[in-house]
């Protein structure tokens, strides 16, 4: 099954173009979806989920038109949003169990065990009796996935899932997210360049709602491979070198502001090539000029 | 800091759309008001005294005596004012502020500043709304002179200072809880409070202190006001004294109170720990190890996703928003608090002595309905608003999203979860009022009338749920929704109150006609139209509902059209044909109802009617005083139809020319009008006669006789007539009820013009160019006297008929029983009546049961419903006592039978016919008499009332002139007290008088024409009735019971069964007078001649205790008398008269009144004040001057103190300032 995005585009009341002509393949396995805030990644998502309309466009999961028949897509659609939160004062067995519902798991005895399992899965059935109001921000989001994964989805849909983990519970959570791309299309947004390295065998980079890249974790970095300059200034001197190269990225080590900058050749003898990564890759496309 | 957080703030209200709807909704409710009071609106007209542009009026239009238009405000200002700092927290923008350099005061008084002055801004509305609207009526003679002064002061006063108290503490509240509930909860506990001052002050003695705690100031303006007179009305600002001036300044007081603790409790730090009402125990979060995922454990599962899942669905989220309603706090309080009022309205209705009656289950019911009705409002208004937007706000909505639950599912599921809700709310209520029923005594509970209360009132308020859900589908913020939802509860009646529109299909949410219940008729069939009602309201919220479906807020779509576009898919051509059906059944209902209620039977506005009154007037008036001869006997064949509720009757007036000419032309006067439910197949003379002409419009028939009645002679008028309700609408409103009907003789045809349909409103009758007309004749019009008050065609007549109702029923008319038979399963009665009676007969029938009695050779009979047996004993008392002091002081009984029957309880009145007293179900059959010394027996007290009308009213009767209410009924009244005073002694009386005398200075104020003195009253109820007792009692005590039933019994002896001319009141004036000392005339003038009124006062008092333990008691008082003109303008007149002063102990002995008289001596105030010294045996406790109140005084509450207290010295005016008169032109 193949998830199949077409000239998407969608503008806002307030004149921003959040979505401008995305075109998109997607299969089975991890997709990630990269860009800065603001850069339309959750725009794109809510729209494949079917919350929002697009003004133009076309996406289709396998047969299904996902704009025209929204119901078929939600009924094999797990999603997972970025901003979430639950009632308060119910505990998450109830919680997951009302989902359940919601999803169309109208047998008893098989709910249940879906739930049980799903809790146990994301380790949560120790506390399931617990008002998930009151889990912590990890626990929260592990509910989360666990709700999105109600039923037999085809795809899934996960916005921002780690922002806010501590990076061992980060990594767990990579974990079940790979495992779950094993069988299903998953689209991971993040802005987190680490997450998509490592679990997606797909990617996009998007800013200003434009797919700016579309390539492998691997691939990307070849493309940039030996193009990257590295070189530490004064800090006063930034502006100067922003304007004669273009400069990608910057940081500070050891006192010094390191930049990167992109360039086919050497641009400086006091430049030095480094050995690119996802993020040069990354910073390279949305600071494009 | 301050200017920039204030401006900021103050930049944002002034930026929302909302600020400036709610400006606009207030501007516009008080600008419709403006205009209707100003005679902008082609509306029926009424005559009144009172300029609409004076101070008081304009702080009766802010006030308001709606509470739910309160409510309105409350919503308005917790949206508005309480947010100002909570929003900082629930939009997560603290921080910002707290880590910047912001003074505490800055932040939070530039916050609260200028959210109030936005507040200030929108209930400006109010005052210019109603300004305006004003402006539109200058130079029509409601319209006083201009004065800014009169908006400002009553604006400042009161909305003001109002707003200042409800925003600093919803907006504490708010601040500190974090949340809006507490401030809502708290907006609830003020409406009880109003209802709880309403429920003090309805006891006399607590007036002041109701008006002085209230919070908005109402009662302290009523408690002011209350006896004031059109002229002070238009021409007084609002006094800043007295209870006015300590109900603000308290108010005032707990606000800055609450502002200055908020404040000096405030601190940033806050935020972090919010403060809650109700502490929870904080759980510990905890982390667990992290999860083990293998998605192979994962068991497969089937989704189900057909219309059975969705039922399942529907009703597992609807069962989860039930456990979300009754187990939230709101919840709980509003139960506690619809309980509280409950008991409130119930301890209401034992103060208000006309309606106090055992709690029967309809009553019960009645006060549910009353007591929880506001709360259900609130509570669907409160909870509609909270479950549509509960998924966004906990933001669950893109999860619950995007799964594959249809959006009908998501609604009707809230629908279906606050209906359940609604239906648990009523079962408590009906439990609730089992249990009182219980409590209180009385167990002939009727189950089945709750269970018609718990159905009709789910048929309701599922209407407004899904009409509140649909209003907060599409609204963009919840708030705003709540003051939407409101708007057709409380600006719809409004508006169509000022319009004088009728229409029941736009009246939101209507139930049409629903008449009250009554043991006698029960619902009365209005469950045949209830039906359409609610079909009509169904299907209009039907299709709201499709409507909201299509716009639900399922998605991150914010503008309606996108929300659109993203349901659009289920915008089916089968969807479209269930809005298309559902806008069919709408406007196919509505068609027939308004077809029912406008197209088959007549319908009028006031307007119309006034405008119909006019023209037959001007058509008719000219056979004003045409001759015509009079009705002398009647025999009628009357046929009651109870189930189909027709009518019918075959009869024949004799017609005598008591004239001196001959008389050739018949005027003929009927039932008429276009689609009238009246027939008349025959109405006309015996003898040969020629039509003149036949105006079924107006109901008029004229003929001529082809041989003149000579002067002496007689002939026949016969008719045969046929009622029937035009449809099944029309049915339910019939005069013919299933049981229990009373009708009387003007549903019968009839000879001769009737004044008494004239257009009576001066006002209206110079819009249709009439002239002006008194209200009732002079009291020495000799063309006037001709009549008497209670027929315009007949003096004394023969009167014999045959009445018939279906069997199982008894049929009953004045006479005696001749003989009765069954034919056809229908019962037949004929009566006859031996001695003569006026032209004034009722009809009715009923299941009843008889009791009994006899007194002296009188057979007395009452007929009443089934189990109404609680009274019957104290009606037969009081008959068997009325007959004993009417016949012993004035004269014989003239019949030989008396009979009440009971008639169903939509009235609350009694009415004499000749041996046949019609009485209505609530006030007597099941009013429940308190114990105690002071309480009054309802009952008791109107049998003989109508039983004095036998002799007042029925032997002799009164010329229909001015003064004819003090002939019939100032002497029932009199009469009936004076039988009270024997059963139940004199102290007995104060209560009631007190009463009476409140309700006099209370009618009086609202005189549209002008008040009279009472000699003079015509039929002004507040006087003949209520100033007629108090005066005739103060009479008697002055001249005598003896000396006045003497001028009475002169009085009832010169004119008994006399015809034309009939007495007026000056001879019984006189009567009085001639028993009068030469001392007491000037009383007798005084009361019966003027209006006058007294201030009588103690000035001071208190005692010492002598040695020989008795007590030295000295007592200055005070005294003014005044004379008053027709509006209330008072002069101020010399004080020479006889009154009492008293000094009382308190009764040791519960079971008595509390205070007995040690002295009780009558004095003559020859000076404005006096002192007077008493030796008295026992301790003293309180004193007074005229301390029963037989003197007629606006402020009685000063004329007995107790020992010990202050006196309040009033403020004596000394006459009528010499300045221009400000009252209504008469016109």
């Amino acid at each position: 099954m193949q998830l199949v995005i077409k000239d998407l585009i969608k503008e806002y009341a307030n004149g921003v173009r959040a979505l401008n002509n995305i075109n998109l393949t997607i299969n089975k396995g991890m997709f990630g979806l990269l860009g800065p805030n603001g850069a339309g990644k959750s725009t794109l998502m809510r729209t494949i989920a079917a919350l929002q309309d697009p003004d133009s466009g076309t996406i289709h999961l396998g047969d299904i038109d996902c704009i025209q028949q929204k119901n078929e897509l939600r009924k094999v659609l797990g999603y997972l949003p970025q901003d979430f939160g639950f009632y308060p004062k119910v505990n998450a067995l109830t919680l997951l169990e009302h989902f359940a519902v919601l999803k169309g798991i109208t047998n008893k005895k098989e709910r249940r065990e879906i739930v049980d399992a799903l809790l146990q899965q994301t380790n949560l059935f120790e506390v399931r009796k617990r008002n998930v109001s009151e889990y912590s921000g990890g626990m929260r989001q592990r509910f989360g996935i666990a709700q999105a994964l109600l039923g037999n989805p085809k795809l899934v849909i996960v916005d921002e899932p780690t922002a806010g983990l501590d990076p061992a519970e980060r990594n767990r959570f990579h974990n079940v997210l790979s495992e779950i791309g094993e069988q299903v299309i998953v689209i991971l947004s993040t802005h987190i360049v680490d997450d998509v390295k490592t679990l997606c065998n797909q990617m996009v980079i998007m800013n200003r709602g434009t797919i700016l890249l579309e390539s492998t974790p691997r691939e990307a970095v070849t493309l940039v491979q030996e193009k990257i300059w590295r070189m530490a200034i004064e800090k006063d001197q930034l502006a100067d070198y922003k304007t004669q190269f273009q400069v990608i990225s910057q940081y500070i080590s050891e006192g010094k502001l390191n930049i990167h900058v992109f360039a086919e050749e050497r641009p400086d003898a006091a430049f030095e090539q480094v050995d690119a990564t996802l993020e040069d890759v990354y910073f390279s496309s949305i600071n494009k000029k | 800091m301050f200017k920039e957080i204030f401006l900021f703030e103050l930049k944002g209200s002034l930026r929302k759309p909302a600020t400036y709807i709610y400006f606009s909704v207030f501007f516009l409710v008080t600008f419709f008001i403006g205009l209707a009071v100003s005679g902008v609106f082609e509306t029926a007209s009424s005559d009144s005294n009172q300029v609409v542009n004076s101070a008081y009026a304009v702080t009766s239009i802010l006030l308001g005596t709606n509470i739910l238009f309160s409510l309105l405000v409350s919503i308005m200002l917790i949206s508005v004012v309480a947010t100002a700092i909570q929003k900082d927290y629930q939009y997560n923008i603290h921080p910002f502020f707290f880590t910047k350099p912001i003074a505490k005061a800055d932040y939070f008084f530039g916050r609260f500043g200028s959210v109030f002055l936005v507040a200030i801004f929108i209930i400006t509305g109010l005052v210019l709304g109603y300004f305006t609207g004003n402006l539109f009526g200058m130079g029509e003679p409601q319209m006083g002179p201009f004065s800014f002064v009169n908006y400002a002061q009553p604006f400042l006063l009161f909305p003001v200072l109002n707003l200042f108290v409800f925003a600093v503490i919803f907006f504490s509240l708010t601040t500190y809880t974090r949340g809006t509930m507490a401030a809502y909860i708290v907006a609830l506990i003020f409406m009880v409070f109003q209802f709880m001052a309403q429920s003090i002050s309805s006891n006399i003695d607590n007036k002041e202190l109701a008006a002085i705690i209230e919070p908005t100031g109402l009662y302290a303006f009523n408690f002011i006001t209350e006896y004031w007179t059109p002229d002070e009305k238009n021409t007084k600002l609002i006094p800043l004294t007295d209870v006015i001036l300590y109900n603000r300044l308290l108010w005032l007081g707990i606000a800055i109170g609450i502002c200055i603790l908020s404040f000096a409790r405030f601190h940033f730090s806050q935020f972090l720990e919010p403060f809650n009402l109700f502490k929870r125990k904080a759980q510990k979060e905890t982390s667990l190890p992290p999860a083990i995922f293998s998605l192979a454990d994962i068991p497969a599962v089937t989704q189900d996703f057909s219309s059975k899942a969705n039922r399942y669905q529907l009703w597992w989220i609807a069962k989860l928003e039930l456990q979300k309603i009754i187990s939230s706090k709101f919840f709980l309080i509003l139960c506690l608090l619809m309980i509280g009022m409950v008991v409130l309205i119930l301890n209401l209705r034992d103060q208000v002595f006309a309606s106090s009656t055992y709690l029967v289950t309809y009553q019960m019911i009645d006060i549910l309905s009353g007591g929880i009705g506001l709360f259900l409002i609130i509570f669907i208004i409160f909870y509609a608003g909270n479950t549509v937007w509960r998924e966004r706000e906990v933001k669950t909505d893109e999860m619950i999203g995007s799964t594959a639950v249809p959006n009908s599912i998501l609604f009707f599921s809230k629908l279906l979860g606050l209906t359940l809700a609604m239906g648990l709310v009523y079962f408590i209520a009906a439990i609730a009022g089992i249990l009182t029923q219980l409590y209180v005594g009385f167990y002939q509970i009727d189950l089945f009338q709750y269970l018609v209360f718990i159905l009709t009132g789910l048929a309701i308020q599922i209407v407004f749920i899904a009409f509140c859900l649909s209003i907060q589908v599409y609204t963009g913020n919840k708030y705003f929704g709540f003051f939407l939802c409101l708007l057709p509860i409380v600006i719809l009646p409004i508006i169509y109150g000022v319009l004088e529109w009728n229409v029941a299909l736009a009246d939101f949410n209507s139930e049409g006609v629903r008449t009250s219940y009554s043991d006698l008729k029960g619902y009365g069939g209005a469950f045949a139209i209830w039906f359409f009602y609610r079909g009509y309201w169904f299907s209009i919220i039907a299709f709201l509902c499709l409507i909201a479906l299509l716009l639900f807020p399922r998605g991150k779509e914010k503008p309606l059209a996108n929300r659109w576009k993203l349901s659009s898919a289920m915008f089916t051509p089968s969807y479209k044909a269930m809005m298309a059906t559902a806008v069919v059944a709408a406007i196919g209902i509505g068609l027939f109802i308004f077809y029912q209620t406008r197209v088959a039977v007549p319908y009028y506005s006031p307007e119309e009617r006034q405008e119909i009154a006019a023209n037959m007037e001007k058509k008719y008036s000219k056979y004003k005083k045409l001759e015509q001869p009079r009705i002398v006997a009647v025999k009628l064949d009357a046929d009651m139809f109870t189930k189909s509720r027709s009518f019918k009757a075959k009869g024949s007036y004799t017609l005598k020319n008591n004239s001196s000419i001959p008389i050739d032309t018949l005027y003929l006067e009927y039932t008429g009008g276009k689609k009238s439910a009246f027939a008349y197949p025959k109405f006309e003379p015996s003898q040969p006669f020629t039509l003149i002409s036949n105006d079924s419009i107006y109901g008029v028939k004229l003929v001529k006789l082809n041989q003149p009645l000579l002067p002496g002679d007689s002939l026949s008028l016969l008719f045969t007539m046929e009622y029937a309700p035009r449809g099944i609408f029309d049915k339910v409103s019939s005069s013919i009820e299933h049981n229990g009907t009373f009708i009387n003789y003007s549903f019968l045809p009839t000879i001769g013009y009737n004044a008494n349909g004239e257009l009576m409103e001066n006002k209206a009758r110079k819009k249709y160019k009439l002239p002006a007309r008194d209200r009732m004749a002079k009291m020495d019009d000799s063309l006037a006297r001709k009549n008497n008050i209670l027929s315009s065609n007949a003096d004394w007549i023969r009167f014999a008929i045959t009445l018939s109702t279906d069997e199982g029923q008894m049929a009953v008319a004045p006479g005696y029983l001749q003989k009765d038979w069954v034919e056809n399963g229908r019962h037949y009665y004929q009566y006859e009546m031996d001695s003569p009676m006026l032209n004034f007969y009722s009809m009715l029938s009923g299941d009843y049961q008889v009791k009994r009695d006899q007194w002296k050779g009188v057979n007395i009979e009452i007929y009443y419903q089934k189990g109404h047996d609680y009274n019957l004993d104290r009606m037969l008392k009081a008959t068997k006592q009325s007959l004993n002091y009417y016949t012993t002081n004035f004269g014989p009984y003239q019949h030989r039978q008396f009979r009440i029957l009971e008639f169903p309880s939509a009235a609350s009145y009694a009415q004499s016919f000749p041996n046949t007293i019609s009485f209505a179900e609530s006030i007597g059959f099941i009013s429940k008499i308190d114990s105690g010394p002071e309480a009054i027996d309802l009952p008791f007290y109107v049998t003989a009332h109508e039983m004095a009308h036998q002799w007042w009213g029925h032997q002799v009767a009164e010329a229909a002139v001015q003064g004819s209410g003090f002939l019939s009924e100032s002497l029932s009244q009199y009469s009936a007290l004076m039988v009270m005073e024997k059963e139940y002694g004199i102290h007995s009386m104060k209560k009631f008088l007190k009463k009476e005398m409140d309700s006099y200075l209370l009618g009086r104020t609202t005189e549209g024409k002008g008040e009279l003195p009472l000699m003079l009253c015509e039929n002004q109820q507040y006087i003949h009735y209520r100033k007629g007792s108090v005066v005739m009692y103060a009479i008697k005590d002055l001249i005598g019971e003896d000396s006045l039933n003497a001028a009475i019994r002169k009085y009832l002896n010169n004119n008994k069964f006399k015809g034309p001319l009939y007495p007026n009141a000056i001879e019984l004036v006189n009567n009085i007078k001639e028993v009068t000392p030469d001392s007491l005339q000037y009383a007798i003038t005084d009361m019966l001649e003027k209006i006058t009124l007294y201030e009588n006062y103690v000035k001071a008092l208190n005692f010492k205790e002598l040695k020989d333990k008795t007590y030295e008691v000295t007592l200055t008082v005070g005294s003014a008398k005044y004379y008053s003109d027709s509006i209330g303008r008072q002069t101020i007149a010399v004080v020479n008269d006889y009154m009492d002063v008293g000094i009382f102990t308190e009764n040791k002995d519960k079971t008595k009144v509390k205070e007995r008289p040690l002295i009780l001596q009558r004095i003559k105030m020859d000076k404005p004040e006096k002192t007077f010294t008493y030796i008295v045996k026992d301790k003293p406790y309180s004193a007074g001057i005229d301390p029963y109140l037989k003197l007629i005084d606006r402020t009685p509450a000063n004329n007995s103190y107790q020992f010990g207290k202050v006196p309040k010295i009033p403020n004596l005016e000394t006459g009528r300032k010499k300045k221009e008169v400000v009252s209504a032109k008469k016109n």
